[in-house]
């Protein structure tokens, strides 16, 4: 069974990487190979690293609101292709409505500040497996 | 039973402390009064007690922001502390297309002269000091040039610029330049801080946001000690004397929950600056050993859960500084898990602060812990493992090369993955998170302030296009060639060029830019801009 590959990455001009580099690395001890992409990305540069390095999942961490705005567009990039990429977003900022206004545009997961590391691998595991 | 509690960077707690844990005080030697060295006590004699209340701000534009400070000061606050949306910070211009959706939505959007204009309008600058997390060479030479325009000497102006060249590429302010570009930079506005501006701190080492990447005490505390000496051994090379810039040195240092050892930690500082000031740089200068320290409270500390909790772990850490005896306080508010400051809780943080200054007494014992068998002990721990990490690190090699070899982004990489480890294994208790935690539609306590967002200020990046349309543009280039021409002239201050094209209408973008394009960088790292001299080079 091949390993699951996920793409880990921050939007805009958002520079808080705590998450996301702990998450990056909670992943990697699961055995899970993890493409980490950083800070500075856009939909366009993300949805390129998704394509060409043939990820499972694309994971966004998030402490800004430049969210809201760019996940739609990387949803709708993602949306012309012929097996769309899952997409899980995570980040303290993210409050019940806006995780409900990102599963209305098809992010498959939200995860809030008190998900825990199992119920992120199970969720991760699961979208791969789709 | 010997207890196994320790503190967050390891050091045991015990249950009870007595003579024996600190059977070899010596009283001059080892701690001074307030005012004395070593200073481990405080920095000066302040019978008075208390330290500038202020609380960080800055949102949409700046004039929203002038708004903002002026209720601030209404409320209270003694000083005004601000902060740059995520593109100033980043020095990027609000017309950049990376900067659309996140324009003055986390702090102020400032990027030429008239910005600053804007964002000080009405403040008297010779009574109140402003405390700018804005880029340090932006601010000053603003700052400088407001003054002249009010018809206030520079000389009058207090506050401070914050310093990073060692860790904002990797954590949390990138810059996009070169490291040696950046460290001149640095050395550039301390050198003109302390000729022009004798009273501001043209250094303010920030070793908050950097330890908000999960480092513990002695960690933060250690990777500030190796960019302050750092940076004095550059201004010392370049023929300054100590005592001419080390008394306008100060420290902001970050304070979480971990109570007792922030306040050793704060000792320790003090007495581990002194020293170095004194017996490794020869400053004769009192002034020169003795350090302010500002405190920004931990953001790191607080919970999206129950936003109420957060009040009070502001108040338990306002408590710990007030008795450890600071210069300068900002309390991270409780709304910050989800959102920039919102007016309730800025006013909220001022409030603890006054509460805690003017309801406790606490202030006006100064240093009340002096002599504790407890703290005195885990003061020198602290201290001990600070200099042990500090020659550790600096064993490895020269600092600068540590930073462009990617050093400390390994080990800012490390912080984080050992925090995320400690808070999924429940060794960081987070009451609310990871303990005692309710459902959350039982979770309604000041959701309502907590979940209002702020809009990206689109109009900026239109206003900003037009300013830069309605310019001299043949002055602007020149002075942007001579900022380029100077920065390829080694041993020259950038600042008075700096100042000239700040003053002609340069944005921070473009100044930077060329900055950048004269060390050999692109002018926008981004890739998205083209350089206003490109044809001129």
């Amino acid at each position: 069974m091949k390993n699951i590959r996920v793409l880990i990455g921050i939007l805009g001009m958002d520079q808080h990487e705590v998450a996301a580099v702990g998450i990056a690395k909670m992943l990697r001890d699961h055995g899970m190979e993890v493409i980490y992409a950083g800070c500075f990305n856009t939909p366009e540069t993300l949805f390129q690293s998704a394509i060409e390095e043939d990820v499972d999942v694309i994971g966004i961490s998030s402490h800004s609101w430049e969210y809201l705005y760019y996940l739609p567009e990387l949803m709708e990039l993602l949306a012309a292709e012929e097996e769309p990429v899952p997409v899980v977003v995570g980040g303290s900022v993210v409050t019940a409505k806006d995780a409900q206004e990102l599963t209305a545009i098809g992010v498959a997961a939200v995860y809030g500040s008190g998900a825990s590391d199992g119920e992120i691998i199970d969720s991760i595991k699961e979208l791969a497996d789709r | 039973m010997p207890s196994t509690v320790r503190t967050k960077s390891g050091i045991p707690l015990k249950n009870i402390y007595t003579p024996e844990d600190d059977p070899d005080r010596d009283y001059q030697r080892d701690l001074g009064n307030p005012g004395s060295y070593p200073f481990t006590r405080g920095t000066r004699d302040n019978p008075g007690g208390g330290w500038i209340q202020r609380e960080l701000s800055g949102e949409g534009d700046p004039l929203r922001s002038n708004a903002q400070f002026k209720y601030l000061l209404e409320m209270g606050q003694t000083g005004i502390d601000v902060i740059g949306d995520s593109p100033t910070m980043s020095l990027m211009d609000p017309d950049h297309p990376l900067a659309k959706y996140v324009v003055g939505t986390q702090g102020v959007s400032v990027c030429c002269h008239n910005d600053y204009r804007d964002l000080l309008r009405d403040i008297p600058l010779d009574e109140i000091s402003i405390s700018s997390s804005a880029p340090g060479m932006f601010t000053v030479a603003s700052l400088y040039l407001l003054a002249k325009e009010g018809g206030i000497s520079p000389a009058a102006l207090r506050g401070s610029v914050l310093q990073w060249p060692f860790y904002s590429e990797n954590c949390g302010y990138a810059y996009k330049m070169p490291f040696d570009l950046h460290l001149r930079m640095s050395c550039d506005v301390i050198e003109f801080c302390s000729r022009e501006m004798p009273r501001f701190h043209g250094y303010l080492e920030d070793t908050y946001f950097f330890s908000e990447a999960g480092l513990n005490a002695v960690e933060e505390a250690a990777l500030g000690f190796i960019e302050i000496r750092h940076i004095v051994r550059t201004l010392l090379n370049r023929g300054l004397a100590i005592d001419s810039f080390a008394p306008r040195i100060a420290i902001l240092v970050n304070c979480t929950m971990d109570f007792y050892e922030e306040i050793a930690k704060i000792r320790a500082m003090r007495r581990i600056f002194s020293r170095m000031m004194k017996e490794e740089f020869g400053a004769q200068d009192p002034r020169s050993m003795a350090v302010n320290i500002a405190c920004h409270t931990s953001g790191l500390s607080l919970t999206s859960e129950q936003p109420a909790n957060n009040i009070v772990r502001g108040a338990v850490q306002t408590v710990a500084l007030g008795l450890a005896g600071i210069q300068a306080l900002e309390i991270s508010t409780f709304d910050e898990g989800f959102r920039t400051p919102s007016e309730e809780a800025h006013r909220v943080g001022l409030r603890t602060q006054q509460i805690v200054d003017l309801e406790t007494n606490i202030t006006k014992v100064q240093d009340p812990f002096g002599g504790s068998w407890f703290m005195e002990s885990l003061t020198d721990e602290v201290e001990g493992k600070i200099l042990a990490l500090v020659e550790e690190i600096e064993s490895r090699g020269d600092p600068a090369e540590l930073v462009t070899s990617g050093y400390f982004r390994q080990f800012f990489e490390g912080t984080m993955s050992r925090h995320h480890q400690q808070m999924s294994a429940g060794e960081i208790t987070k009451v609310g998170l990871n303990v005692h935690k309710i459902p959350e539609e039982e979770d309604t306590l000041l959701r309502d302030v907590s979940e209002v967002k702020i809009e990206p200020y689109r109009q900026r990046a239109d206003d900003i296009a037009a300013f830069k349309l309605s310019r001299d543009q043949a002055g602007v280039n020149e002075s942007l060639l001579r900022v380029h021409n100077t920065v390829q002239s080694p041993g020259k201050n950038i600042m008075e060029g700096v100042i000239n094209a700040v003053q002609i209408g340069a944005t921070m973008g473009e100044v930077i830019g060329v900055m950048r394009q004269a060390s050999g960088e692109p002018y926008d790292p981004y890739g998205h801009l083209r350089s206003p001299i490109e044809d001129l080079l």
